[in-house]
């Protein structure tokens, strides 16, 4: 009388030692095998971060096209829980604890390979003036052009990160976290620190929708 | 009695202290946070509730993070087990209740206005290796009471889930196209992973104490840790999920997930065949900031009327719903709504005969006066969430059904009675750490096992159960 059930359960975990070994061929396409940067991005980071790398959600930047040696940079700084707004906290940190120096340098590589996300116009007005600051800066204020640091289209510059198709939403709050310190970005800080919330509205507006 | 109240007292104490040490040491999170890293937060929009990151871990079989025991240096990398507890305080709109014969007057609820610990649970909820994981739950309620009325602390078996999932990402995928899983599991719905079902569905939280409506179908608890279930599901890009289970009861080798229930108690559960099939498909679809839910589920329950006596005929129910679930999740602002509606079918194929032939049941089992019987339950809840510290929720909830007079009396004017109640629940929620949870409830009834007014011949009105719930909820 108690065997199916036992059965049952004896199957379900052969089946799941079966899906074990099976994993580790299908971790193995025909295309060569996948580096564990890619299994992770696929089976895990694309949960909130999307597919390639392209979330829907602006509470969950997006990662595909940015530069190799700020993912690396940002993944090191979860670790190190240096980077401690509340986002990075709750989230990151677990999730970067976890990771070897390898698999970070993987997981940036690849999503730096991925195509950037296609830039969503915004409010012509504020792109307008975005663009304005992005290029030119407020020299009256003593503001440099983003642009000379990130690069003309925003596409970023070796460690400086990509913003071009960044969430809007996600561009104005990191600058908010780098104005008040709650993010650690020394350079950054001193740039952006005497920024009005039209100026960094204006600019991630901007960036979005290149 | 004094002693007993000021046991009682000494508990609620002892708990204050408690609440007091974990609200001022936050980083205290229950296992699964400790496992990911991460923060109640990354799976949870307010606890019990998943976000699509915390379907996604309950899917993939609590697999993300690390084994609690460590391989490569001595020792454990965190403690797989966490502890949850209530405390609280309820209050019944009128308490008294008046024999009509003698006059004499009780009172309704125990406790009424005083602290009580309600209870505390266990968990063991744990990655066991890459591919399986484990929700355990045991449960001590403080306030079960024997058969004389006296309170007797009595612990049991709670909600259980046993998992092994696998994700399927073929070449060129970009997210993984399938996720396969299995589950050995206590209670039909427990493995759902939205919270429009009953097993994780509002209200969250209700008075230990209170006077409830009678009625329910059996998908909606009626099974819960009587049962033992194997399922199996698929989850195709996050899109299409269907889920498939067989329960039976849970004895001989399942035993241990009804452990502590009154399976030996006339009436005290449900004892069903071999096979009870459950099912559930879903649509999810998650954009922007917005996840959507439209779905189905149902099963099918062969009951033995007597739960000790499984050499009868049965009397099969058969439930299929509807349900559906919005998300809307930012770091301020989170709006959530569940809503489901389950048909209920009851075929009381061994209780009806019996009952016409001999005028009672099988042993404890029911009494019907039709052959069949209709049981509908509706019920929705909206919620907003501030910062997810401040919390608000409505909710209304509906049962309606046929008038049986075997299994529901009859009305006071003779009539066959109806197993109807309505009501809404109005709750605010207050977190000041992640981990705590303060929530004021209030319950307002319309119509209560049948009737607005004098529903149970004693010329007690439904409103006279509204109920106002203070409940200090903590996890650890």
């Amino acid at each position: 009388m108690t065997i199916p059930y036992t059965a049952l359960l004896a199957a379900a975990l052969a089946l799941a030692g079966v899906v074990n070994v099976a994993s580790a061929e299908s971790a193995t396409p025909a295309g060569g095998p996948r580096t564990p940067g890619e299994e992770r991005a696929i089976n895990l980071c694309s949960t909130c971060h999307g597919p390639r790398g392209i979330s829907t959600s602006p509470e969950f930047p997006i990662l595909a096209a940015q530069r190799e040696g700020y993912l690396v940079a940002q993944l090191e700084a979860f670790q190190a829980k240096t980077r401690e707004e509340k986002a990075a906290h709750d989230f990151m940190w677990g999730i970067a604890g976890n990771l070897d120096a390898a698999t970070i340098r993987s997981i940036a590589q690849y999503y730096a390979s991925q195509p950037p996300a296609a830039g969503r116009p915004g409010d012509p007005a504020l792109v307008a003036k975005g663009r304005e600051l992005w290029e030119k800066g407020v020299p009256d204020r003593s503001i440099p052009p983003c642009a000379s640091c990130h690069g003309a289209k925003a596409e970023g510059v070796a460690d400086f990160p990509r913003l071009a198709g960044q969430h809007t939403k996600y561009v104005t709050r990191q600058i908010e976290f780098i104005q008040t310190l709650t993010r650690k970005a020394p350079v950054m800080h001193g740039i952006v620190k005497d920024l009005t919330p039209d100026e960094m509205q204006a600019i991630a507006v901007y960036v979005q929708s290149l | 009695m004094n002693g007993k109240i000021g046991s009682d007292l000494g508990r609620s104490a002892a708990l204050a202290v408690l609440l007091w040490v974990v609200a001022t040491h936050a980083s205290a999170v229950p296992s699964f946070a400790r496992q990911t890293g991460q923060e109640c937060a990354a799976c949870h929009v307010s606890w019990p509730e998943l976000t699509p990151y915390g379907r996604f871990f309950k899917a993939t079989g609590y697999t993300i993070g690390k084994t609690f025991w460590s391989s490569d240096k001595p020792g454990v990398n965190y403690v797989p087990a966490a502890v949850m507890a209530q405390a609280s305080i309820s209050s019944v709109r009128n308490n008294s209740a008046t024999d009509p014969d003698t006059g004499d007057t009780t009172s309704v609820m125990p406790r009424q206005n005083l602290p009580v610990f309600s209870g505390a649970s266990l968990f063991v909820a744990t990655k066991l290796n890459d591919y399986m994981g484990i929700f355990y739950q045991w449960t001590y309620d403080n306030l079960a009471y024997d058969d004389a009325g006296v309170r007797k602390g009595h612990s049991s078996i709670d909600n259980t889930d046993l998992r092994a999932a696998y994700k399927y990402a073929p070449e060129n995928a970009d997210i993984p196209d399938w996720i396969f899983g299995l589950t050995v599991n206590n209670n039909p719905t427990v493995s759902d992973l939205w919270n429009s079902s009953p097993a994780w569905g509002f209200p969250f939280a209700t008075s230990p104490l209170a006077p409830t409506p009678a009625a329910a179908t059996i998908v909606d608890g009626g099974l819960a840790q009587q049962v033992a279930g194997l399922g199996a599901y698929a989850w195709w890009k996050k899109t299409i999920y269907a889920e498939i289970a067989d329960y039976r009861t849970a004895n001989v080798m399942a035993n241990a997930l009804r452990r502590g229930l009154p399976y030996n108690d006339p009436g005290g559960v449900f004892a069903v065949t071999r096979n009870n099939p459950y099912w559930r498909v879903a649509y999810a679809h998650d954009w922007d900031v917005n996840s959507i839910m439209l779905g189905s589920y149902g099963m099918v329950a062969n009951v033995y009327p007597d739960n000790l006596n499984t050499t009868t005929p049965t009397d099969r129910y058969s439930d299929v719903a509807v349900d559906a679930q919005y998300q809307y999740i930012t770091d301020v602002h989170t709006v959530t709504a569940q809503a489901t509606y389950i048909w209920e079918k009851q075929s009381y194929n061994a209780s009806y005969p019996i009952t016409q032939e001999t005028g009672s049941g099988y042993g404890a089992g029911p009494t019907p006066a039709n052959p069949t019987d209709r049981l509908r339950t509706f019920r929705i809840k909206g919620s907003y969430y501030y910062e997810r510290v401040y919390g608000a929720t409505l909710a209304y909830f509906q049962t309606t059904g046929s008038a049986d007079e075997g299994l529901y009396g009859t009305t006071a004017n003779g009539d066959p009675n109806t197993p109807n109640s309505n009501g809404y629940i109005l709750q605010l929620d207050y977190l000041p750490v992640q981990n705590v949870r303060l929530l004021l409830q209030y319950t307002g009834y319309g119509k209560f096992n049948g009737a607005r007014s004098n529903y149970d011949g004693t010329g007690r009105n439904a409103s006279d159960n509204n109920t106002l719930f203070f409940d200090v909820w903590v996890a650890f």
